[in-house]
């Protein structure tokens, strides 16, 4: 038996009777990380010791006749801008190439309640900011269904790490669409939860009223384990943000969606930069809603196209800012040898951050100085109330709009080198960030053209992420094999059956 | 309007981040490409709409109690760990006026 | 260099201050839980919020907003129910985040003011010059200035500008020049334009320069254990004329705060710091001039005396024709003298914008009107108090009104004395108790009725207030043991009274004649022949009634 067989359900159900213990799992995962780390890259640091203590705790735990927490066991990858006690949390910057976690994030402490074994820590665009985790400063991750091809971004290590299946589950984090995205496009199941549902505390900021935690896994149910996990301890009292949510992702899973409504949007679906091969999947995946009984609804968002600009203006604002502190002196990069204070600022920031770094906060500079922010700050605001009416609207006729992830499968490295070209990656992600909605990435399979994982997106209102995986689920067994009822697309194949046994 | 080099030269000194000449012409390039693709943004402006500051719109009055929590403090060891310069209890930074600084 | 008195003949000084607040007495600081530092080591208390970790979130404190409407209220300020916390923007090492979490267009508490009374020679500083609409105009923009906000965002930033809501009374050019009463004194408002809610910076200690200054340090030394501490500050309009004004202000700020017991109000340690601007314009004249800003106005006397001494410098400047850029100065203590620090060429960006990791605040009336009910009696309620119910004249009420903890004390002395002693008590702790550092209110009680009582003079009690202070004497006692007690029978003293008449002829008729100062001499006389032991202030009544 291979590890990367096994379901996070499984896993956990297998420690919780015995079948293995959880250092067999951690110890195969960790197997599996050595055998197909050096083919897809995924993580920045592997902490084995980590991961092999919280299996020993819950063997012991399990030896005393203890009740087991739900994902006991569970190998999951953590996005590296996360913190977590004895590791790095480097945000693939030079910047923090040695900085030393003090503390843990609430999502991580929550995630290994809930005893999953922290494996390591995933590879990332820099800071997230990317769509192809090509401007981590320390080395690319490879998409495992294509190694020439980018995982996507800016959490390409959590999702590449699941889809070869070094580990069950992975946690990333949502500005954009770092989760959607590369969930995309490397054909797992990928969930940006409605903003405030996840706690944020931990999580190095990236823009603060946009950023959202979320788990990758290789099926809805894993998927919504994890959103259980996550969200079991309620509000944290460390994020004004954060949100008490009922804990019952799972139990609505396989719920009917008969006579549901679910929306489309025709302009979206006619876009510019949409390839036929996601196109006609989206499509296909609209019919297997409506084989199940659901009504298809055409909705319209006429603001929509505002997203990209007012999220290039709020994002980068919120990105000055949140990086303003990065200056060499309680943390990270410090340049040697500066005669006075300001070169040393100066100079630490030039040289530990990479460019896109760089080129986001300057822009953010820029946006928010005197004169020049009430043009754009305000409208982008506004922007975002035109948006989130448009939803609030659009839910008064729906229960769900179906759309695509990405507009194309993986591209390969170094396609997209105009960074302006490469924000359109996220033309169908953004607007969720700017309004905060949930939304998540579903694999459909292998595209017709590209022979690359494709995927639909399900979006839904603010706090009815639990309905929303009952949509993901609908089309998850839309596409199911008939014959084992397994997910259209599980560990890529290049990577399948690699070290990891149990 | 256009953005000039110097304008950006003012923005990265405020902003610290030492740019070489090189990256200040693509730097400006790339802020008159960003701030091009912003246009749009700029007919929404619209007098009657309200902004919004916050995704959950409800949100409002969250507050903490002034309460201790020492298991949060950190010790001083681990406070410094991270520093890339310190002297006995202290975060140390180079002369704040000092050679070739304009202030 | 002319003296102040001198300059302000010809030149009207308009003076606004910025007060920041710590808020001692909390237990935690603003945004996170970590211990609010007083003498602690070097970076004892930190945490990832107030160190500014990658990833750390802010949480504000709860009873720091409750503080600050309390403030707010004993302000006479309205509270804004609707604000948001802001982020400002700047690269220094004492910011962790870089950026300072403070309040934008709208603080917590707007549109105050508090009233001074100035007597003596204060009051003959002002310059009867009135106010005008051109001042309106002019104090408008200056108070924009003073917000820390750049003009074009306080114009247009949207969340602002709610003034139309604000009493008439705030309105600049409503305003009327203080009445002066026949002693000169007069009683003046101040306005408050806001008091917003801040974190404090942390400390730097500057290394290997001299006096331990910035300038010519090799390195600074950086200790965060003050970062984070909550932090209101005050920010007046430019309605202040004198330095004396000015000092008063900030008395009574301090009297507020103290009795709010919202802080310890240091300006020694620095839990209370005034900066201060001002600029000169021709008497008469309603354009503002440019105005400098005054750092390190750490103690009354140097806000006092830095606003003197540069009134007296700009006066001095603008009389040869010269210019005042707008610059700040700091305050030299030991040379007396303001110094450049900076010369501000353009307005500073800080690149405000509401902190999305903070929720908006909607303040409920439930919350304002509980804050409300936390406020006790406050100084000037106090001092009119103390006036009506004990007949105490106007300044000692205020004195003993204004610090909580005498305030306190003397009620307690009161307490214990009958109806005819009680103005005796008000006069003891104005006038003997400050000399004393652990006197009880049962002593003061004690001493005061004596005094009131004509048992002792006021040199005696004193003597009787050096030998009981520190310990549990009754002065009461302590006079009869040591046989002071003063014959106040005047059946006993009158026939001393007619001796000393029988036998001073000559200057009984020199006070027939108008002279009464030689009263003095027959009561010396009298008091010479009770051998110490008569009451000089019953000798004095005897003689005048005898003289009649």
């Amino acid at each position: 038996m291979n590890i990367d067989q096994l379901s996070a359900a499984r896993i956990a159900a297998g420690v919780a009777a015995g079948d293995f213990t959880a250092t067999e799992v951690a110890k195969a995962s960790l197997d599996a990380i050595e055998a197909r780390e050096g083919g897809v890259q995924a993580f920045l640091q592997v902490s084995p010791e980590l991961a092999l203590d919280a299996a020993a705790k819950i063997d012991a735990d399990r030896a005393a006749g203890k009740p087991l927490p739900p994902l006991a066991g569970v190998p999951l990858a953590i996005k590296d801008n996360m913190n977590l006690v004895g590791t790095r949390t480097t945000c693939a910057s030079r910047m923090l190439e040695g900085y030393e976690s003090v503390y843990t994030a609430t999502c991580v402490e929550r995630m290994l309640a809930a005893g999953c074994l922290p494996m390591g820590k995933a590879n990332m665009d820099e800071f997230a900011f990317g769509s192809s985790t090509e401007s981590s400063a320390f080395h690319r991750t490879n998409n495992p269904w294509d190694t020439e091809r980018v995982p996507g971004g800016s959490s390409g290590g959590s999702a590449a790490s699941v889809a070869a299946g070094e580990v069950a589950l992975a946690l990333g984090s949502d500005t954009g669409g770092s989760i959607r995205q590369p969930a995309s496009l490397c054909g797992v199941v990928g969930m940006k939860p409605t903003y405030g549902a996840v706690s944020r505390y931990g999580v190095v900021a990236f823009g603060s009223s946009l950023d959202q935690v979320g788990p990758f896994g290789r099926s809805v149910e894993d998927v919504a384990l994890a959103m259980n996990a996550l969200v079991a301890a309620g509000h944290d009292p460390y994020d004004c943000t954060s949100q008490d949510c009922p804990v019952d992702f799972l139990e609505h899973l396989n719920d009917p969606i008969e006579g549901k409504r679910v929306g489309v949007i025709p302009a979206f679906m006619e876009a510019e930069g949409l390839t036929p091969e996601v196109r006609s999947a989206v499509e296909s995946a609209a019919k297997k809603l409506e084989e199940q009984g659901a009504e298809l609804v055409e909705v319209d968002l006429p603001h929509l196209d505002a997203a990209i600009s007012a999220y290039y203006v709020i994002g980068p604002a919120e990105a000055f800012s949140n990086l303003a502190r990065f200056d060499g002196i309680r943390y990270g990069y410090q340049e040697e040898g500066c005669a006075n204070l300001n070169d040393q600022s100066s100079l630490s920031r030039a040289h530990g951050f990479g460019a896109e770094a760089k080129r986001r906060q300057l822009l953010g500079a820029y946006l928010l100085s005197s004169g020049v922010y009430d043009k754009y700050y305000y409208a982008a605001q506004k922007a975002r109330t035109l948006i989130t009416r448009d939803y609030d609207a659009a839910y008064e006729k729906v229960d769900t709009i179906l759309m695509p992830s990405s507009p194309r499968t993986a591209f390969k490295f170094g396609e997209l080198s105009d960074p302006t070209q490469m924000y359109l990656s996220d033309m169908y992600t953004i607007s969720l960030n700017i309004c905060g909605n949930g939304g998540i990435s579903v694999p459909l399979g292998l595209g017709a053209d590209s022979g690359l994982p494709v995927s639909a997106q399900l979006v839904g209102p603010a706090f009815k992420d639990r309905q929303l995986l009952t949509f993901a689920r609908a089309i998850e067994r839309g596409f199911a094999d008939a014959a084992t009822g397994a997910p259209a697309l599980s560990v890529a194949p290049d990577f399948a059956g690699k070290g990891g046994e149990l | 309007m256009a953005l000039s080099e110097k304008d950006v030269r003012g923005i990265a000194e405020y902003a610290k981040i030492a740019l070489t000449e090189d990256e200040l012409t693509e730097m400006t390039a790339y802020l008159n490409d960003a701030v091009q693709m912003l246009e749009p943004i700029l007919q929404y402006d619209l007098p009657d709409v309200e902004p919004t500051f916050h995704p959950i719109g409800s949100l409002s009055n969250v507050m903490g109690d002034d309460a201790l929590e020492p298991e949060r403090d950190l010790a001083l060891d681990v406070a410094l760990s991270n520093a890339g310069s310190s002297r006995e209890r202290y975060f140390r930074v180079p002369s704040i006026l000092g050679e070739g600084s304009e202030e | 260099m002319k003296k102040l008195s001198e300059v302000l003949e010809d030149w009207e000084a308009v003076i606004g201050l910025e007060i920041h607040t710590e808020l001692t007495a909390l237990d935690t600081k603003m945004f996170c839980n970590c211990r609010l530092s007083h003498d602690d080591e070097p970076n004892a208390n930190v945490c990832p919020v107030c160190l500014g970790l990658p990833g750390a979130l802010p949480v504000p404190n709860k009873r720091a907003i409750e503080s600050i409407v309390m403030a707010g209220l004993a302000t006479n300020c309205e509270i804004q129910k609707h604000s948001m916390f802001y982020r400002k923007h700047y690269f220094y090492p004492d910011m962790a985040k870089n950026f300072q979490t403070t309040q934008g267009p709208v603080a917590f508490a707007m549109y105050g003011h508090l009233d001074l009374e100035v007597t003596g020679q204060g009051a003959a500083e002002r310059p009867d010059c009135a106010f005008g609409a051109e001042q309106a105009d002019s104090l408008a923009s200056a108070s924009a200035g003073a917000e820390g906000l750049s003009t074009s965002m306080t114009a247009t930033m949207r969340e602002g500008n709610q003034r139309a809501g604000h009493l008439a009374s705030y309105d600049a050019s409503n305003m009327q020049m203080p009445e002066r009463r026949a002693d000169g004194s007069y009683t003046v408002p101040i306005r408050i334009l806001r008091i917003h809610m801040e974190e404090d910076a942390a400390k730097m200690v500057h290394v290997g320069g001299a006096e331990g200054r910035i300038t010519a340090a090799a390195e600074s030394l950086v200790d965060y254990n003050r970062c984070g501490t909550p932090l209101i500050e005050l920010v007046t309009e430019p309605d202040l004329r004198t330095p004396e004004e000015a000092r008063l202000f900030m008395e009574k700020l301090r009297q507020t705060f103290l009795t709010l017991g919202i802080s310890d109000c240091s300006m020694e340690k620095g839990s209370m710091r005034c900066d201060g601007n001002v600029s000169l314009r021709r008497r008469g004249s309603t354009k503002l001039g440019t105005k400098t800003e005054m750092k390190n106005l750490n103690s009354f006397k140097s806000l006092h005396d830095a606003l003197e001494y540069e009134i007296c410098r700009q006066a001095e400047v603008l009389e040869e024709g010269g210019i005042i850029y707008q610059e700040t100065r700091h305050w030299e203590p030991s040379r007396r003298r303001t110094v450049v620090m900076r010369v501000k060429e353009t307005a500073d960006d800080y690149r405000l914008f509401p902190d999305p990791d903070l929720a908006p605040f909607d303040l409920t009336d439930e919350f304002i009107e509980a804050a409300r009910a936390q406020i006790p009696e406050l100084p000037d309620a106090k001092r009119d108090r103390y006036m009506a119910d004990f007949g105490l004249k106007s300044a000692d009420a205020a004195q003993l009104a204004g610090d909580p903890a005498v305030a306190a004390f003397f009620e307690e002395a009161v307490a214990g004395v009958d109806a005819k002693a009680v103005a005796t008590v008000g006069n003891v702790m104005v006038n003997l108790a400050p000399s004393y550092d652990a006197l009880t209110p049962a002593q003061v009680a004690s001493i005061s009725a004596l005094l009131a009582a004509d048992a002792i003079t006021f040199a005696q009690a004193r003597e009787v207030l050096d030998l009981v202070n520190g310990t549990d004497k009754d002065p009461e006692k302590v006079v009869d043991e040591k046989g002071m007690r003063q014959v106040t029978d005047t059946g006993a003293l009158e026939p001393i009274v007619d001796e000393v008449l029988g036998r001073c002829t000559d200057q009984v008729q020199q006070y027939r004649d108008g002279n009464k100062k030689v009263l003095g001499f027959l009561v010396g006389q009298c008091m010479k022949a009770a051998k110490g032991s008569g009451n000089p202030k019953l000798f004095n009544q005897l003689l005048a009634q005898k003289l009649g």
